[in-house]
């Protein structure tokens, strides 16, 4: 690991408010105890420690949330996020909850949470949170898609996963609106959710299923070779270069390398995404992420194959500083977040 | 970006939030979500932020827990680079640490400091009897193995046992005779309801010495509030997991919840056309949802005629063996009271660890399936077994059968047959609160010379779903606790249904109820677990049947009756930890060892995927996908209370 632990923890304690410091150290502890080093995970343990919030159709804030079970025979669970449906009822009733939030166009937000593909599940007190801002923020619905998650499912489980929620939403009629009734999509994602995201989105160009929009936020790319961020960065911001191999060795097949297209999209492997109607994306770097050489790598690729896209870089900021509403960063992003949403939902 | 932001309202339009009217209540909105997480009112001067993630650190405290995270990663870092040359990896040691209680990151990180810096203790020495200082619980409870893979610690529960296994022999049916030949099995759940749950209440004055109490208290409670009702809060989450978004699924539940809007508003006409709109609806539906729809209409229509006066047939219905027979199928067809039993085993095991002399009492003994288990666990004890005490609490027998009894000899044979020191009484009591402390704890005569004069007994006291009924009656429960209190007992293990069905108004006792139960039906439907051969695919019928009868009585009583009649008073984890505290209880955290298994056994017994365990504020609960359907926890006398 380069550099001292020492000198890490004072480099990265200066970056971020204490309390932020205190959650991702939390994160990266348990994390470091869940992560064999045959490649095993210590899911119950996970499972223990990850803080849960349960589905609540009472509105907290404007927001409910509800989780459905897509497909009876699919084991796929997904919560909804919406604003609170107006009833006299203090508390919606079920048909309430699938009643379109508004008249006028809405987005629906597919999202997929972080966690480097084995981390988090949709009812991680972090996402819940996160989803229920975006809502507040948009008037959006959210679906927040719980995919099955490495080692125990490699790829391309975590996409099959995306895409059936996308899939489920796209025929969902009171996801659509507008005097058009369409179906306003917006694929979001942090971390490996980021990286869900893009591969759902190609899926769904090449389907012909229209996506408004694409939201990376600190989007988990990858590759053979070793950035120079990922050199410099090596364990100074609460990441390891250690620790990234290691998740996509748990996601990606086995025998496969980094620069497979899952992890490395624009590499050697990688199929074109010219002339395809691929979305627009709003991509979010953090500027002491240590994989931001391949981010900005991905958001170079998407520009060259004649894709929109909207780099927000972040210099100061590190990993999971959407998690916690105490700095810049998270009102900043929210608000291109808002703007890139409101923007395309026409 | 260090600076600490202000969450404003940018006027109008959707901001940093939404500034509706909502967001007046948007601080109790915040605690609301805070309190989800299972926070109480001493959480004051805790991060706010932190809060609403799941983590209580008092912002006072911060930067000791930092301090702390530094500290353990410095530790860790160190001895895994001495064993390899993987740093990033964390050595065994920490991953088979049994940890408590995640949420209070500042105790979590000083149990795992001091695991790194001392080595492994040999097994415990009996603690003191005197109930321990709070921030040492962790270490009591702590059994680390040193070895380099992963094992379960030294304390270990047997997997629950079916019930025939254990005993060598089937369980005793209930005698036909007494249900005079009427006994109408769910198997056809639109058809008449078992037994009336009023009966149930009727049936406790069989036996002389409590008829006269509970004829008066009956009457007495009857339209007064109880005791049970919770006080004023934000308002609480409701947790919805919808599995069937068949079009007919979601007009039945619109048709339930207007007629329960109907029976609310006393407008029994209404009520009335709409019981039957739902049976028709009911009819076209699939699945669990016709089931459920069938009880709680059932139980709708109950309450709108107020079936009075009990007939003799209702009464012979109603009896506690076929109450029993219920519950063993309920036991056989999901995983709930299998958890239940293990969970709860857990604690009591962990807690007689070094005793030499322990004592077991159950408030709600039925079939004794709990205990084969344990006594199993006790035998396979490094050190050997101690003498085990069992005082098992039942009802009277409207057939005077003495199943309480009967249960013992079982129990005792089996505790013969693997080497057990064993001695058991059964106490009949129509409620826990005709019981005094004296009478658990005095021992009889037989004693003689196998009483270790020096040792004192470490007791323990097992609640199975029993708590709940006494919030029928005012005091009752706090009479209970108190004498559980004077019983001195080193562990109370409670578990119960994870719902508030015991609160605000008949609508939202049966909105909680409806999903509720609608999950429950759900569970047993979905997670039946591989039944290989067709004659075990029939025998999972049966019980799944028998198991929804058993949840019907429950739903039966939730919506149709009420005052003492009215003894599913289920109540969540948070409402039981304010009841306990105000007892004098303290939390006795379940681990992550007991998470573990209780999931490992799940995916053995349970096949089903849907089945979660997790954990709460150092409780554990069973759920189907994401809603808590059933709660473990355990409790010591406080250290105000012990004095």
């Amino acid at each position: 690991m380069a550099g001292s632990n020492e000198v890490n923890a004072n480099e990265s304690k200066m970056a971020v408010p204490l309390n932020t410091w205190v959650l991702i150290s939390n994160f990266k502890l348990a994390y470091n105890m869940l992560r064999r080093p045959d490649g095993t995970f210590d899911r119950h343990l996970a499972e223990f420690l990850d803080r849960k919030v349960p589905a609540n159709a009472t509105p907290v804030n404007g927001v409910i949330s509800f989780d459905v079970l897509i497909g009876r025979t699919s084991k796929l669970l997904s919560r909804i996020y919406r604003p609170a449906p107006s009833t006299s009822a203090a508390v919606p009733l079920l048909a309430d909850l699938y009643q379109p939030p508004s008249a006028d166009p809405f987005p629906v937000i597919i999202f997929f949470h972080g966690g480097s593909f084995a981390h988090s599940s949709s009812n991680s007190a972090i996402y819940d949170s996160l989803c229920r801002r975006f809502v507040s923020l948009c008037g959006a619905v959210v679906v927040s898609v719980n995919y099955r998650r490495s080692p125990e499912y490699k790829y391309p489980c975590a996409y099959d996963d995306g895409w059936a929620a996308l899939k489920w939403a796209s025929a969902e009629p009171w996801l659509q609106s507008g005097k058009d009734a369409k179906f306003r999509v917006f694929l979001a994602g942090d971390s490996s959710g980021g990286n869900i995201a893009h591969h759902v989105a190609v899926r769904a160009a090449e389907s012909g299923i229209e996506v408004s929009g694409n939201i990376l936020l600190n989007p988990m790319f990858g590759g053979n070779c070793r950035t120079e961020s990922e050199k410099r960065l090596d364990g100074k911001y609460f990441v390891t270069i250690r620790d990234r191999d290691w998740y996509w060795k748990a996601y990606l097949p086995e025998g496969a390398d980094r620069d497979h297209p899952a992890c490395n999209p624009f590499g050697p492997n990688a199929a074109k995404l010219d002339g395809l109607p691929f979305t627009k994306s709003l991509i979010i770097v953090a500027g002491l992420d240590l994989v931001q050489d391949w981010q900005l790598a991905y958001a170079d690729g998407l520009k060259k194959a004649g894709h929109s896209v909207k780099l927000v870089y972040r210099e100061q900021a590190t990993i999971g500083f959407y998690l916690l509403p105490n700095t810049d960063h998270f009102y900043q992003v929210m608000d291109e977040i808002k703007n890139f949403v409101m923007t395309n939902v026409q | 970006m260090k600076r600490e932001h202000q969450e404003t309202g940018a006027g109008g339009g959707s901001g940093y939030h939404v500034a509706t009217a909502a967001d007046m209540a948007g601080a109790k909105g915040k605690m609301t979500a805070a309190s989800s997480m299972g926070m109480e009112d001493d959480d004051c001067g805790v991060d706010e932020l932190l809060a609403a993630l799941g983590y209580k650190v008092r912002s006072s405290d911060m930067a000791d827990v930092a301090q702390k995270l530094e500290q353990l990663e410095m530790a860790m870092a160190s001895t895994a680079a001495a064993a390899s040359d993987d740093a990033s990896v964390l050595p065994q040691i920490a991953s088979d640490t049994v940890h408590y209680d995640p949420s209070h990151l500042a105790a979590w990180l000083d149990s795992m400091l001091s695991e790194l810096n001392a080595p492994p203790p040999p097994l415990p020495p009996p603690p003191p009897v005197a109930a321990a200082v709070h921030q040492h619980h962790h270490q009591r409870f702590d059994v680390s193995t040193a070895s380099a893979v992963s094992e379960p610690p030294a304390i270990t529960t047997v997997a629950p046992l079916r019930p025939s296994d254990a005993y060598g022999f089937k369980p005793v049916p209930p005698p036909a005779a007494a249900s005079g030949g009427r006994v109408v099995y769910g198997l056809d759940p639109q058809s008449e309801m078992i037994v009336s749950p009023r009966d149930q209440k009727r049936k406790r004055t069989c036996s002389p010495s409590s008829s006269s109490s509970w004829g008066a208290e009956a009457g007495r409670a009857r339209g007064s509030r109880t005791e049970g009702a919770s006080s004023a809060k934000p308002a609480a989450a409701l947790p919805v997991v919808v599995v069937d978004t068949q079009e007919t699924g979601i007009r039945l539940v619109h048709a339930l919840m207007a007629c329960a809007e109907a029976v609310q508003q006393e407008n029994l006409k209404a009520a009335d056309a709409l019981v039957k709109h739902i049976s028709v609806l009911a009819a076209s539906q699939d699945g669990p949802m016709r089931k459920v729809a069938g009880y709680f209409a059932e139980a709708i229509a109950r309450r709108i005629y107020r079936r009075r006066p009990l007939s003799q047939v209702d009464r012979a219905l109603d009896s506690p063996a076929l109450e029993d027979l219920l519950h063993l199928h309920f036991y056989e067809s999901c995983p709930y009271l299998k958890f239940a039993h293990f969970t709860a085993n857990q604690a009591i095991l962990e807690a007689f660890s070094g005793c030499r002399r322990v004592h077991v009492i159950d408030f709600g003994m039925r079939q004794g399936l709990q205990w084969p288990a344990l006594l199993q666990a006790l035998a396979l004890r490094p050190g050997g077994p101690p003498s085990l005490r069992l005082t098992g609490i039942g009802p009277p027998q409207s057939d005077h059968s003495d199943a309480l009894q009967q249960v013992g000899w079982k129990l005792d044979m089996l505790a013969k047959t693997i080497g057990v020191d064993f001695r058991y009484r059964g106490f009949v009591a129509s409620s826990l609160a005709d019981l005094e402390s004296r009478m658990l704890l005095e021992r009889d005569g037989s004693e003689g010379d196998r009483d270790d004069a020096g040792e004192e007994e470490a007791v323990a006291v097992n609640s199975v779903m029993e708590l709940h009924r006494l919030l029928a009656r005012t005091g009752a429960l706090e009479k209970v606790l108190r004498m559980v209190l004077a019983v001195r007992p080193r562990i109370v293990t409670v578990v119960e249904e994870e719902a508030n069905h015991n609160g605000g108004t008949f609508l939202d006792r049966f909105t909680e109820a409806l999903h509720y139960y609608s999950s429950m039906f759900d569970s047993l439907e979905g997670g039946g677990g591989q039944a290989a051969a067709a004659g075990e695919e029939e025998q999972q019928q049966k019980h799944r049947a028998m198991a929804e009868a058993y949840l019907g009585r429950q739903i039966c009583n939730v919506v149709a009756c009420e005052g003492a009649e009215r003894t599913e008073r289920h109540e969540t984890l948070g409402q039981w930890r304010v009841r306990m505290a105000r007892a004098g209880f303290e939390p006795a955290h379940l681990g992550s060892n007991a998470f573990k298994q209780a999931s490992m056994l799940l995916a053995l017994y349970a096949g089903g995927d849907g089945f979660r365990v997790e954990e709460t504020d150092g409780c554990l609960t069973l759920g189907w996908h994401t809603r808590p359907l059933i709660a473990t926890s355990a409790w010591r006398v406080s250290a105000a209370s012990a004095h």
